[in-house]
């Protein structure tokens, strides 16, 4: 039964049950209250829980009181299962001015409201009226929060899920006479998963929760604040003008510490701000239109806003078409190998090539590879790709006179299936006739790191048919000494940002000294990129490199021209005539 | 509820009250309310205002300090927060004061120090900038026994 209609009738009776002190008047009002569908609290100026409801209890998550046995309320809500910390403190901050302790305080408490949102879901609507000097009586009711039901509610932090979100969204955008703008501000966290990895999942979710409650904190009444899964969370806001404006506020106040636990994390966030109907008349388009604002916000760099622009449509779907190129490209011969010589910085003798994939698009002509090799990595094509220049480097360095050997780049994907690579290899080597010894695998520090397992597994098996093994790109990624350890590499290439850096930068020279020492101490070859001046070569000679590539020597030419440049080297080099 | 000591110091950016209000009304303000909170629940501190930069200390149970500054973070009338230093402690520095408000005796110095505490969080900055409010609050102490 619902023994009040109204907070009037709950209040009268609380004012009766005051003034009789008749023991068993009171016990009946209890046993009267315990049926009562809303919640109620009597407090004394101590703040003390002299009268507490089973609905009071339920709703804030609380072993009832004994009855009779002054509690202090603020004890009791630090108990509740039901308020976060963030909640318990403003209940409490609210019944202040109702307790003794600040009778000047000039806050007025006459039927003080407040509404605050429960762990689970639902919001907790509490008002408290002063009755005298002495007590004071709160009424609690819960409610659903903006009518979300309770199973669109994601349970760690209270807010409505990503299917809610979408739901309210279509509602606001098929409105009639929707005249108002809605805006859709899609939120990403940085650096949320370094925190799960360093600090662990459950201060993680008490990060979480408290990214939840600092969002709901500045949205206005009206505004919808979804977590759509993961770290991502999307505000809906109406009627808005300049919602980049929010968009920077809750990045600056996202992006603001947190303390939990004692620790200190530090996150940052990334929001993509998209307008309906303006930048999409329908939920999904909307949805797709903040999606990529956000993507250019991640690509701008942390913590900024972004707000959706006709071209980010544009650039996105260029970038849908090349992908679409690119599915077709292998089976359409689109690819070309280029080749770019290695030389010996002691003797100047040409020692090989790097093979090098160009794409010749039929349209749009040839296509810089750092255009199309993350679209591949991304997408696995690379996988095919790769293979299909290691086959076509195998055959065309057959056609080559003496030793000179061929680098074929191997990508991480290319990795993840352990047996896939040894076995492909060993077919290019057959068809080929090419012998194991002519073949180097280049293989970047970040690959070896991801799959370090299989990696070394790999790398062993290649080493075991004879293939030569190199570390590519050395000195950018993670430059770990125990990967040097945990394989006996036959070359190290020094990263090409270490040679262009070498004219005006002590600690470039530096790096380069250490890495062909180190180099030379293992008994590896180590190749400096990317030499185009002969103040370069001159200084990586010095600094004990033993090799070098880059356009002093040549830039990569197709496959056609390189019987040509070898012709053009070695008549340069009449050592290189004698050797091969 | 834990009883460990927690010690908090941050700096922070003044964002609105330099061109929309006084600075001074709006500080004491500020502090009517944080003395009010503090003295409920047993955090004692110190806060800085020097010239456009705040400096805050505060000290108490570790769960209270946490909501406390959960509290200050979602303030917009400050930006740029930096924590400085957050750890345990045996002893509170500033056990005396719900929450000391101190004037810089040597403005330029206390700028300095803050404008450092800013752009280098790292290192000493956490130690200096509680060394720099213990001994203005210090200072006011004995001007208030003197008194």
């Amino acid at each position: 039964m619902d023994g009040f209609q109204s907070d009037a009738d709950a209040r009268a009776t609380f004012d009766t049950l005051l003034s009789e002190s008749n023991g068993h008047r009171a016990a009946l009002t209890q046993a009267v209250l315990d049926h009562a569908a809303a919640g109620f609290i009597g407090l004394d100026a101590d703040l003390n829980v002299v009268l507490c409801n089973r609905s009071a209890a339920d709703m804030l998550g609380l072993t009832p009181p004994q009855l009779w046995q002054p509690v202090p309320l603020p004890q009791c809500l630090r108990e509740s299962t039901r308020l976060n910390s963030v909640g318990q403190l403003a209940f409490e901050a609210a019944l202040y001015p109702a307790s003794k302790f600040y009778p000047d305080s000039g806050l007025s408490i006459v039927d003080r409201t407040l509404q605050l949102i429960l762990l689970d879901g639902p919001s907790l609507h509490v008002i408290i009226h002063q009755v005298d000097a002495n007590h004071c009586f709160v009424s609690l009711s819960v409610k659903a929060t903006g009518d979300v039901p309770l199973e669109r509610i994601d349970g760690l932090t209270g807010l409505s899920d990503r299917q809610w979100f979408r739901e309210r969204l279509t509602t606001e955008l098929t409105a009639p006479a929707q005249e108002d703008q809605v805006a859709v501000l899609l939120i990403d966290l940085d650096r949320f998963k370094a925190v799960n990895d360093s600090h662990g999942h459950p201060i993680g979710d008490a990060l979480l929760q408290m990214v939840a409650q600092r969002l709901r904190s500045v949205v206005r009444d009206g505004d919808l604040v979804s977590r759509l899964g993961g770290d991502e969370f999307a505000v809906m806001m109406l009627g808005v003008s300049a919602p980049e404006a929010m968009g920077k506020r809750l990045v600056d106040l996202l992006s603001r510490p947190y303390l939990i636990e004692g620790h200190v994390p530090v996150i940052g966030a990334s929001i993509g701000i998209a307008m309906g109907p303006r930048d999409g008349a329908d939920t999904a388009s909307l949805v797709r239109a903040a999606d990529l604002a956000l993507y250019q916000a991640k690509e701008d760099g942390r913590q900024s806003v972004r707000v959706f622009k006709q071209e980010m449509d544009t650039r996105a779907r260029a970038r849908h078409a090349l992908l679409h190129d690119l599915r077709r490209a292998l089976a359409l011969q689109q690819f070309e190998v280029h080749y770019q010589p290695q030389t010996n910085l002691g003797s100047r003798q040409l020692v090989g090539f790097e093979a090098l994939v160009r794409w010749r698009h039929p349209e749009l002509g040839l296509i810089p590879p750092d255009r199309f090799i993350p679209l591949a990595e991304e997408t696995g094509l690379i996988v095919g790709i790769g293979e299909w220049v290691l086959r076509k480097a195998c055959l065309d360095a057959m056609s080559w006179p003496g030793q000179l050997s061929v680098a074929v780049n191997v990508s991480a994907k290319q990795l993840e299936d352990p047996n896939r690579l040894p076995r492909v290899v060993e077919a290019a080597l057959t068809t080929s006739g090419l012998p194991a010894t002519r073949l180097e695998i280049e293989i970047t520090e970040s690959a070896l790191v991801r799959y370090e397992q299989q990696a070394l597994q790999v790398l062993h098996a290649l080493r075991a048919k004879g293939v030569r093994v190199s570390m590519d790109d050395f000195g950018t990624g993670y430059s770990s000494l125990s990967q040097l350890r945990s394989f006996p590499f036959d070359k190290l290439k020094i990263d090409r940002s270490f040679v262009r850096d070498l004219s005006n930068s002590d600690e470039a020279v530096a790096v380069i000294r250490a890495i062909a020492a180190l180099g030379a101490s293992l008994g590896m070859t180590t190749t400096a990129e990317g030499v185009e001046t002969d103040e370069q070569e001159a200084m990586v000679r010095n600094d004990g490199c033993t090799d070098m590539q880059g356009y002093l020597v040549s830039r990569p030419v197709p496959a056609e021209d390189v019987s040509k440049l070898i012709r053009s080297l070695t008549s340069d080099l009449p050592t290189l005539q004698e050797s091969i | 509820m834990t009883t460990d000591l927690f010690r908090l110091v941050y700096c922070s950016r003044n964002t609105i009250f330099a061109d929309q209000c006084d600075p001074v009304a709006e500080i004491a303000k500020i502090l009517a309310a944080s003395r009010l909170n503090n003295a409920r629940d047993g955090v004692t501190g110190a806060l800085l205002y020097s010239d456009g930069c705040f400096a805050q200390v505060l000290e108490g149970g570790l769960d209270i300090v946490q909501r406390t500054f959960e509290r200050i973070q979602r303030d917009t009338r400050h930006g740029d927060v930096i924590v400085l230093e957050a750890r345990r402690t045996e002893a509170r520095m500033f056990g005396m004061w719900d929450m000391a408000l101190t004037e810089p005796a040597d403005p330029i110095k206390a700028k300095a120090i803050l404008g450092l505490a800013l752009a280098e969080p790292n290192g000493d900055a956490g130690t200096t900038v509680v060394a720099l409010l213990d001994g203005l609050v210090r200072r006011e102490g004995d001007w208030a026994n003197a008194a």
